[in-house]
């Protein structure tokens, strides 16, 4: 059986060259109720918004070292929402002048049968994990307080237990590439939940 | 001596029979003391003028400054009276001489407009050396109860009241330590960097998640494969065929587990029997 002819290469170029600018970070399970506090208060006024997500990692593999990675999201507690597929590329650390993390990013709502096309293509499944937390935005920033359940049993998300007794803190912002000024109002925005959360650039390498 | 009765305004004079020399140190005390206590009476008024005008935005440290300040004057006047060169006043007699019920212009303007009169009205509340007869009645009451207690009571009082002093002491500085250190651990532990480079490692490549691709699975593309897709798979065609046929069900699933076994033989097997368990509440099945 022939590889499907699948593209390797990010997409780049065009109308879609959207690039996430990414700061983490992460706070333990007692200060939560302060963080959410904290960013209820410096964040647009929104009705506080939660999230319970499935989240499957499929690679394709071909005739490249690296595989390529697509990321399938579902809404677990609202029905009807779409699915989300995500491609996100290689992070770039950057230098001192560049306050996050920045990589290519694809963002596309897809339907339900998402995993059927998937693997009808050939991806497989690498792993998958529960995400449950809380949601905010400032502007064009987006904050992200989540936990993450491994999965016990494949496909089961009603089997699930807490990876760590932290959840995870992310602020990310979608922007056309070139845009760095972005990260300089993110950094302002960590600066301003310091000491609460340290948002950093993590380079995930350098956790493999 | 005449010539001082008359040119003093207050109808008041201070006499000394000692020595000219002795005159001469009292003038000059006298001088010292009125320029502490002139000294003093500014830094209080410009005190009470801030807490008047200003305490909508009086800050602690501030307020904190103008207590150092009197406290500083304060200390200064003690030292000049306390001076070896100050004579006792209690020495000095001061006896009032005129009183008159008329307006004093001089009087009213040396006392910045608060006595205008130098009058039998007056006279006792500024001159006196002694507390008043109900505060002196008191302080003798108090002297004579301190007096019938025996020495051995005193000090037992004395000891009693130390050593709640020193208890009290004891629990704010404990309360103080304890409320301290809290605080710091509060800061220090609200994040921990290993869980967060850990959850940033699960999110990014799936690190401590269950990872249900064996290692060393090849490209896709092989048939029988190993892998999550490939049980995925079976498991949705188990699903089509529990309505069909059991014998085809058991062959799949004989044939799953042969395959994790081979892929992985650790985990996989009791996996894939919970997962054929639980194959009708799988979420994307195929329906």
């Amino acid at each position: 059986m022939e590889a499907p002819p699948v593209t390797m290469m990010p997409v780049t170029g065009g109308t879609i060259n959207m690039m996430e600018y990414l700061l983490q970070g992460s706070v333990l399970d007692h200060s939560l109720e302060s963080l959410i506090h904290r960013l209820r208060g410096l964040c647009d006024n929104m009705e506080p918004e939660t999230f319970l997500d499935h989240e499957m990692v499929f690679l394709l593999k071909g005739q490249q070292a690296s595989p390529f990675v697509l990321r399938a999201r579902r809404s677990m507690d609202k029905t009807g929402a779409p699915w989300h597929l995500r491609y996100l590329g290689q992070p770039e650390m950057g230098d001192k002048n560049r306050h996050t993390l920045v990589r290519n990013c694809v963002d596309i709502a897809t339907s339900e049968n998402l995993t059927d096309f998937l693997m009808e293509m050939g991806f497989r499944m690498d792993h998958e994990f529960v995400a449950k937390g809380h949601l905010f935005r400032k502007g064009i920033m987006k904050i992200v307080v989540y936990k993450i359940f491994r999965i016990l049993i494949p496909g089961n998300t009603d089997s699930t237990e807490a990876l760590s007794l932290s959840y995870l803190v992310e602020l990310s912002v979608v922007a056309p590439a070139g845009q760095d000024m972005v990260s300089d109002d993110m950094r302002n925005f960590a600066e301003q939940l310091k000491p609460l959360v340290h948002l950093e650039k993590i380079d995930p390498k350098r956790l493999m | 001596m005449a010539g001082t009765l008359a040119s003093n305004h207050l109808g008041l004079t201070s006499w000394s029979l000692s020595l000219q020399r002795e005159e001469k140190q009292l003038e000059a005390s006298v001088d010292a003391l009125l320029s502490q206590v002139a000294d003093l009476k500014s830094s209080l008024g410009s005190f009470i003028c801030k807490l008047e005008n200003e305490y909508d935005r009086l800050t602690w440290p501030s307020v904190l400054d103008s207590f150092a300040l009197l406290s500083g004057q304060l200390n200064t006047l003690n030292k000049v009276l306390k001076h070896e060169k100050t004579p006792l006043l209690r020495n000095q007699v001061i006896i009032p001489l005129v009183l008159s019920p008329d307006r004093d212009e001089e009087l009213t303007r040396q006392t910045e407009g608060r006595v205008p009169v130098f009058s039998h009205e007056v006279v006792p509340d500024h001159l006196r050396t002694k507390p008043d007869p109900e505060v002196e009645e008191q302080e003798k009451q108090l002297t004579a109860d301190a007096a019938r207690i025996g020495t051995d009571a005193a000090q037992k009082q004395i000891q009693t009241l130390n050593k709640m002093c020193s208890n009290l002491l004891e629990k704010i500085s404990k309360e103080e330590r304890e409320s301290e250190s809290g605080g710091l651990r509060q800061n220090k532990q609200t994040f921990n960097p290993t869980d967060t480079n850990a959850l940033v490692a699960a999110v990014a490549f799936g690190k401590g998640l269950s990872n249900w691709r064996p290692p060393g699975s090849s490209g896709p593309g092989q048939p029988g494969q190993p892998g999550a897709g490939a049980l995925l798979r079976s498991s949705g065609i188990q699903q089509v065929q529990m309505t069909g046929t059991p014998s085809q069900q058991q062959s799949t699933l004989l044939s799953g587990v042969q395959m994790a076994q081979t892929g992985q033989p650790g985990k996989m097997p009791s996996g894939i029997k919970t997962n054929i368990k639980s194959a009708s509440m799988h979420p994307y099945q195929r329906k």
